[in-house]
């Protein structure tokens, strides 16, 4: 035994990682090197067992190994190939009942195995599809771009907006806002720097998620979402919100916009009345919505849609779908009969 | 240090920009539902588009090792989407944005805003191991972009998708502007 654990610790120290990993992912190193980059991915290999247990981040939870070592051997160390050999372990976290549960797995498990040889493909993955299929796909894109560019010629005349005299540095920083075209380009070159260099989408949400682990740790000891899934901290998240609250200070601060108000400035008074207590109460109600539909959604506005609208995944797409199927009722509901505000 | 001044300074961009976007109103975030206001619409698909672009030139090359691509949880994503939307469309507001009001001294971000956001991700997580694994089943692609699940070129899929954009801003530009 103590030769045992003697062994472990001197491959540990000989595989430690470097103390500071350059901007590493939030996402487990499992998910980053599995599923992200594609090495032996098995989220999306049609799994019944992997696609349950797929709904967050968990690889670590029944597999073991180390989530955050970004150095493949040291990830890997201690790590279970088959959960099942060891529930007490793998997963007594989440269930109570594991010795049962594990019972009823293991014969359908111990098939599965049978039945697999070698690394489960990846379906979608350039590399294994079909090339006839890749072609098609590649042929019906390029038709529609063609189309698509006959239209924009068609549009050719809308295309360029009424350009604004030359301004200088001093007047662009003051300026009370910035076209809206201006701006959400300057924010794609973030979202750009945050995913391409540091490896993170630039989420908003996430910080909450993190600060409200702070009391829900403590407070829900049997809960496995705050033991095993989101534990408090002061991390990137948060400082990327302490930012943005500075950026946003900055910004209003240099065009005298910057003041304390209780109220928006338009359109709220007249239609929901002068009264504090039903703005915060309608504030409240609304931000707790907001980030309880990023949390199920898996980002917000910036962190799903923006980041992720970025590097063209579907998830983007469908959230920003169910955005107006969800927005348009609930704002014709706030505003019927009142199209006058 | 530099895991506190890489957000910090990246922050300090996205507040800048919210700002000056002017999607620190709640009548611009509302009426976007109402589609009376596409500011946001505006801000956001150029922001797609410019990012887009930018990220895969940065994977081309060579700059960065891998793209970074959220879960398509279909049935979740869409879900998520609505509950979200009808938050949004109540309180004019989307986390990132309540943190730019609470910049610009809104006292209702800071009282009712940042309050509910925190008290949302208590309720979440509270909620997430009795819905996730539910809604998780349905519809799970995984991490896959557009470009892998048509098994096409990225850069004809954001040709494509470009071009969208573009017609797509041309036609709403012409929605008036009522907020601010």
């Amino acid at each position: 035994m103590r030769v045992v654990l003697l062994a472990a610790l001197a491959v540990g120290f000989a595989t430690a990682r470097p103390a500071a990993a350059q901007c590493p992912a939030n996402a487990s190193s499992c998910i980053t090197c599995h599923e992200t980059r594609g090495a032996r991915p098995v989220l999306q290999a049609g799994q019944i067992w992997h696609d349950d247990h797929g709904f967050g981040d968990l690889c670590a939870s029944c597999h073991g190994g180390d989530r955050e070592a970004v150095d493949a051997d040291a990830a890997h160390l201690g790590m279970r190939s088959n959960p099942l050999d060891d529930p007490s372990a793998s997963c007594a976290g989440c269930h109570d009942d594991y010795a049962a549960r594990a019972d009823r797995y293991r014969p359908f498990l111990a098939r599965a195995e049978q039945d697999r040889s070698g690394p489960p493909p990846r379906p979608t993955s350039p590399a294994s599809a079909a090339t006839t299929t890749t072609s098609i796909a590649n042929v019906v894109l390029a038709v529609a771009a063609v189309v698509l560019a006959f239209v924009l010629y068609l549009l050719r005349e809308r295309l360029v907006p009424a350009r604004a005299g030359h301004r200088s540095l001093r007047a662009w920083l003051t300026a009370k806002s910035w076209s809206p075209y201006l701006a959400g380009a300057g924010l794609g070159l973030i979202v750009a720097i945050s995913e391409g260099v540091c490896g993170r989408p630039l989420f908003a949400s996430g910080a909450f998620d993190k600060l409200a682990a702070y009391v829900g740790k403590p407070l829900f000891p049997s809960s496995q979402y705050y033991q095993y899934l989101v534990s408090p901290g002061f991390t990137w998240p948060v400082w990327l919100m302490v930012g943005v609250l500075g950026g946003s200070f900055l910004s209003s601060r240099l065009s005298h916009e910057a003041r304390l108000r209780w109220l928006p400035d338009t359109q709220w008074v007249p239609r929901f009345g002068p009264s504090r207590t039903l703005r915060f109460a309608l504030a409240f109600f609304g931000a707790a919505l907001v980030q309880i539909g990023a949390g199920i959604a898996g980002g917000c506005t910036s962190g799903l849609a923006i980041s992720g609208g970025a590097v063209l995944a579907p998830a983007a797409f469908v959230f920003m779908a169910g955005m107006f199927a969800g927005g348009i009722p609930t704002a014709l509901l706030w505003y019927r009969g009142r199209r006058d505000v | 240090m530099l895991e506190i001044i890489k957000p910090l300074a990246l922050g300090l961009g996205f507040g800048w920009m919210l700002q000056k976007a002017g999607l620190t109103h709640y009548a611009r975030i509302v009426n976007i539902y109402r589609l009376r206001d596409m500011t946001v619409m505006q801000f956001m698909l150029v922001a797609l588009l410019v990012g887009g672009i930018l990220v895969q030139a940065g994977v081309d090359l060579g700059l960065s090792s891998a793209l970074v691509v959220p879960a398509t949880l279909l049935l979740a994503n869409f879900v998520g989407g609505v509950v979200f939307g009808v938050g949004m469309a109540t309180a004019g507001y989307c986390p990132g944005t309540i943190v730019a009001e609470a910049g610009e001294g809104r006292l209702d971000a800071w009282i009712g805003g940042l309050s509910g956001l925190f008290v949302g991700a208590i309720i979440f997580g509270l909620l997430q191991p009795v819905i996730m694994p539910v809604l998780a089943r349905i519809g799970s692609l995984g991490h896959v972009t557009l470009a892998q699940l048509l098994g096409a070129s990225p850069w004809l899929v954001l040709l494509v998708f470009g071009e969208l954009v573009v017609i797509v801003l041309v036609l709403v530009a012409r929605i008036g502007k009522r907020a601010t």
